[in-house]
């Protein structure tokens, strides 16, 4: 999310400062792993996701109910569903309609295997802002051999059906070693399928990738190409299509986090709140406790030492990303 | 003229932020700014909101008037408005 707040205008001369998440009554954006459970099991999935492997306390349906509703109270205004493979949660229609009918912009995040033409007009009908959809490659091969039993071919499809069906769409692009080659034809092929932005970055030693780090980590020379190629589309789809991409490594990330928290909250598919996906920080529980309890947790968790120390013990050693899911409580 | 579809807006105590979600770019707005597009949300037209403001909020006689105009058209400039 690009939280960085811009100013604008108001009484003669003044201007209002940038809003911190300190400021703010409650979260602006709230990415909610809705399960851990995946139909795939991709080499570099940060949650290490795949079949069978949704958390044993996953929330119950009255409790994700609960939360919505109290997303909706808060008046929280932007929402995403990610997992896991979001779709394959047994509500997550409902979910979508729940959200959606009470105001809420809702984007979807999923690896785009059930986007068949019927539930894409459904998304539609039920009004969701965006579907990110991952197509981490331009070409078969070398999509398939990074999303382990996943099927480009299918990917491709859905994300036609999406367009054909009025649904905004968003790519997201995570390279490796053996994918990052193919950066410039994944642009084109996301403006080809009619996406509106494309998104990527640095990927990250956590989850899956710390298992496979040396078949997928990109060097450092591929990323500098990786990212002159991603300057020059973003000129070329100027107007046409938004190319995002994070240039900045994880440490760089993290300490401007630090001094300009995102007004975002992670939630797990447990209830469980994070500080931020890169961290291993919990500052809430929504079984236990209020979304506005957890937001003042949040607020005050920035400024506990053990985070700004764990950031900084990561210029020392970065493999510290490797504990993201050894969760400590702030 | 509205809010685009895909911007929400939502006070605060410093006035309000308004957030486009297809950028995903939040906007910091001041109290003149919030009571701008909440006239915009009641549907109050165009050329009303500046005089309707300029006597809520103090400034020059016509000042208030102008910056508000100057704000419509940066909303309008930033695709944050439907005609």
């Amino acid at each position: 999310m690009n939280d960085r707040s811009e100013r604008a205008a108001g009484r003669p001369g003044a201007s209002a400062p940038a809003a911190s998440s300190d400021d703010l009554a409650a979260p602006l954006y709230v990415a909610w792993q809705i399960t851990n459970e995946c139909n795939l099991a991709c080499l570099h999935c940060i949650e290490e996701s795949g079949p069978g492997k949704a958390f044993h306390d996953e929330l119950r349906d009255d409790e994700v109910f609960a939360v919505i509703d109290q997303l909706v109270d808060q008046d929280v205004p932007y929402l995403s569903f990610s997992g896991g493979e979001p779709m394959v949660h047994p509500q997550f229609f409902r979910m979508v309609e729940h959200a959606c009918a009470n105001g809420r912009q809702l984007k979807i995040e999923t690896n785009g295997h059930y986007l068949d033409a019927k539930n894409c007009e459904r998304l539609r009908e039920l009004g969701v802002k965006a579907v990110q959809v991952s197509l981490d490659g331009a070409s078969r091969p070398t999509f398939n051999r990074m999303r382990v039993l996943g099927e480009f071919d299918t990917v491709v499809e859905g994300t036609k059906n999406l367009r054909a069906a009025g649904v905004p769409i968003e790519i997201n692009f995570s390279p490796t070693r053996f994918n990052i080659g193919e950066i410039g034809a994944a642009v084109d092929l996301a403006h080809e399928l009619g996406a509106y932005s494309f998104y990527t970055g640095r990927t990250m030693y956590t989850g899956n990738a710390v298992k496979t780090w040396r078949i997928v980590a990109p060097s450092e020379e591929q990323y500098v190409e990786f990212f002159s190629i991603l300057h020059a589309k973003a000129d070329e789809y100027r107007g046409r299509m938004r190319v995002h991409f994070h240039e900045m490594g994880l440490l760089e990330e993290l300490r401007y986090r630090l001094q300009h928290p995102a007004a975002l909250l992670i939630v797990l598919p447990n209830g469980l709140v994070k500080l931020i996906n890169a961290l291993p920080f919990v500052c809430g529980d929504l079984r236990k406790q209020s979304l506005a309890q957890i937001w003042s947790s949040f607020r005050k968790a920035w400024h506990d030492p053990r985070v700004a120390r764990f950031i900084e013990d990561l210029a020392v050693d970065p493999r510290g990303t490797s504990a993201l899911h050894q969760w400590v409580y702030v | 003229m509205r809010l685009a579809k895909s911007v929400k807006f939502r006070e605060e105590k410093f006035g309000g932020v308004l957030f486009e979600t297809r950028s995903e770019k939040v906007f910091t707005l001041n109290p003149t700014a919030a009571a701008v597009i909440r006239e915009i949300q009641a549907g109050r037209p165009e050329h009303e909101i500046g005089p309707v403001l300029g006597k809520r909020f103090e400034g020059g006689e016509g000042v208030i008037e102008k910056e508000v105009g100057a704000f419509i058209a940066t909303l309008r400039q930033q695709g944050l408005t439907d005609e």
